[in-house]
């Protein structure tokens, strides 16, 4: 399935919010959106339409968005974000462990939203967006998400990284990245061009609990390096952000 | 660190201390206005009562008026008047208890009275009759009502009692008026709370209401500003727009967040974070977002920074450190780029945390409003900077604002961590 195939229903009383997030959501290419304006109408349209994910305002005119979740929880995993007016919702949100899978709050940029709709759908239903790359090119070298496989494009002979890694000549060389090293290009990459922090790195590749692997990421990165980099000592693409992370440009 | 012993700030104290005073001040208050309120009944009820003309008759007065004359004893005729006015009477024994003289004396009253008798009336009352005595010589006035006329009670203390009465009776005022305040600040506390809770929902409902509409304003900001139908300079004006509704919407929950703060209503959802890592993230966003070369963030932890762990709301501690760096930024590198410093170390088991920026620094006013010396001056909004205070206090911590002596601002934040012990035992 595609991800703008995912069905979106849209529940808020604010007619005028309604439409706008509606023109968003289309705008970035979703094309089946529906709307409901309370929770009554919203039940229906579940039914019948059977959407992908639910954008549900917290404050309806009959009733509140929560009851509607807990309700719809009962027969269906649909993913749900919360669309919020008051702070003290998302202490409610974090604190009752609803299991909601996002929630904004409003005032928020249409950005934002579509951002956020698309990374719960990615996540639930492991569907792909069309601009997607699979293929990071990093000057000479390119790296394909899809297998792990880092590339090099044999036109330098001369290069002396080349020199080094093998002795063959002639024919592109490729080698394979480990998993950690995977998820910390990863990682990277989606945030391409942006500082990622130790921290957020250690989370991608050790989930929980990863607190006192900084040194060991250190490790990873230097091997990454020596992989993705003419010269691994004096880096091109993989930045370090001295005191924060690193950065892939 | 001699730069950071200045005075700390501690609204909870100060709000402590502030409904203390206003408590005293009301009990003085009420104290005050009581007394003038009991002064003017009284006064107004003694004119009542003496506008009723009803006095009654001294013996002494009687005396005075009452001559020896050759037949016996006569009264002057104004007090002969005055006892048939007061319905009043009078009889005059000698010695042996014998009635020499009387004027409207009730009829049932004998002409003789033993001494048991003298003695017993002496104090309360004749047959009923409420009698005054005054000795005159070796004459006995009586000076006598009606009966119900008048209510009479005889007091006695033992003089033991009134030495510790008058040892305790300071004690015993001290006492009630120490209940009173304390029953004031009560009552103070609670109508100030009640106050409080209506001025936050008050402004928890209007930040709502602005949210809808701000919805609003700032995505079609946003899609002007990407419109490829509108002109460049339409856009720019778009992307003002959006700007400044992005300002506004911070406004907003950073004036609902300040009321929430203030009065303690918002639950802190404390869990363990490491400040290092929030640190990081928050100056990470603030670079990610910057125009490059603009913005320069140092930080640097030392080892056992690295490892420091906190009990804190991770909502509140990033919003915290995201305004700081947020006012360095606003006001921070006149001409050129904006360079901030962070530093983290550990220093008597507390986590210490030291911003500078090379900005304007703190002017003398606001240093005074953030350490509380000064309220309710907004020439200058440092809103962002009280809500970095209040959460640093609102986690027991401590903080401290000040101007570094080669030019811009520093913060010094100290948290509690939690113990590293019981953090190994746990992991």
């Amino acid at each position: 399935m595609n991800l703008y195939d995912c069905k979106i229903l849209l529940v808020d009383d604010e007619k005028a919010l309604r439409e706008m997030v509606c023109g968003f959501l289309r705008h970035a290419g979703f094309r089946h959106v529906m709307m409901a304006e309370n929770c009554k109408t919203a039940e229906e349209q579940f039914l019948i339409e059977e959407p992908h994910l639910i954008l549900l305002d917290v404050m309806l005119p009959d009733g509140d968005g929560f009851s509607l979740f807990k309700k719809l929880r009962q027969t269906s995993e649909v993913p749900v974000i919360f669309l919020s007016a008051r702070d003290e919702d998302e202490n409610r949100l974090r604190g009752l462990g609803l299991g909601a899978d996002d929630y904004i709050t409003k005032p928020f940029l249409p950005e934002e939203l579509t951002l956020r709709v698309t990374a719960v759908l990615k996540r639930v239903y492991r569907v792909k967006s069309m601009q997607e790359e699979e293929i990071i090119a990093l000057g000479k070298c390119q790296v394909d998400l899809g297998s792990g496989v880092v590339r090099w494009n044999r036109d330098s002979e001369n290069s002396v990284a080349d020199g080094k890694r093998d002795g063959v000549n002639g024919a592109d060389r490729e080698t394979m990245l480990t998993a950690k090293e995977y998820a910390i290009l990863q990682k990277l990459a989606q945030e391409r061009g942006r500082i990622v922090t130790i921290d957020a790195l250690c989370d991608a590749v050790w989930q929980e609990e990863n607190y006192g692997y900084e040194n060991t990421l250190v490790v990873h990165i230097r091997r990454l390096r020596e992989k993705i980099e003419e010269d691994p000592s004096h880096p091109q693409y993989l930045l370090t952000v001295r005191g924060l992370g690193y950065r892939l440009v | 660190m001699s730069d950071f012993r200045e005075e700390r700030i501690n609204y909870n104290y100060m709000k402590v201390a502030r409904l203390l005073l206003y408590g005293v001040l009301a009990v003085l208050g009420i104290a005050v206005l009581t007394s003038i309120l009991n002064m003017i009944l009284l006064v107004s009820a003694a004119g009542v009562y003496v506008n009723t003309d009803s006095h009654y008759i001294y013996g002494g007065d009687v005396m005075e008026a009452l001559t020896v004359t050759e037949n016996g004893y006569a009264l002057s005729e104004d007090m002969a008047a005055e006892f048939e006015r007061e319905n009043q009477w009078a009889m005059l024994l000698d010695d042996d208890g014998q009635v020499i003289w009387s004027i409207r004396k009730p009829e049932e009253l004998d002409e003789e009275y033993s001494r048991s008798e003298i003695a017993r009336m002496s104090r309360w009352y004749l047959k009923g009759y409420p009698v005054h005595m005054r000795v005159w010589d070796d004459r006995i006035m009586i000076v006598g009502m009606q009966k119900d006329a008048m209510w009479k009670y005889n007091l006695e203390f033992s003089i033991s009692w009134m030495v510790f009465l008058k040892r305790t009776i300071l004690a015993f005022f001290f006492i009630n008026f120490l209940w009173i305040v304390v029953l004031a600040f009560c009552f103070t506390r609670r109508f100030a709370k009640k106050r409080e809770l209506a001025r936050i929902e008050w402004i928890a409902g209007i930040s709502h209401d602005i949210r809808t509409p701000l919805s609003m304003v700032m995505g079609y900001a946003d899609t002007l500003e990407h419109s490829e139908k509108l002109s460049e300079e339409a856009r720019q004006q778009a992307a003002v727009i959006r700007h400044q509704s992005v300002v506004m919407k911070e406004l907003i929950s950073d004036l609902n967040l300040t009321s929430q703060l203030e009065y303690s209503m918002q639950a802190l959802r404390k869990e363990e974070v490491r400040p290092a890592e929030i640190v990081r993230s928050v100056a990470a966003a603030f670079l990610n977002d910057s125009i490059p070369g603009m913005l320069e963030i140092d930080v640097e932890v030392d080892e056992r920074g690295e490892q420091t762990v906190v009990k804190a709301d991770r909502q509140l501690l990033v919003r915290a450190f995201r305004n700081l760096i947020n006012n360095s930024v606003k006001h921070g590198g006149q001409m050129d780029a904006v360079k901030i410093r962070i530093a983290m170390w550990v220093e008597k088991r507390k986590c210490c945390i030291r911003l500078e920026d090379n900005g304007v620094g703190y002017s003398e006013e606001i240093l005074c409003r953030l350490r509380g010396r000064k309220k309710e001056n907004a020439a200058e909004s440092i809103r962002g900077l009280e809500i970095v205070s209040k959460v640093i206090l609102a986690h027991g911590g401590k903080i401290w604002f000040g101007n570094c002596e080669e030019g811009g601002s520093y913060c010094v934040i100290v948290l509690r961590m939690v113990d590293l012990r019981d953090r190994l035992n746990y992991t």
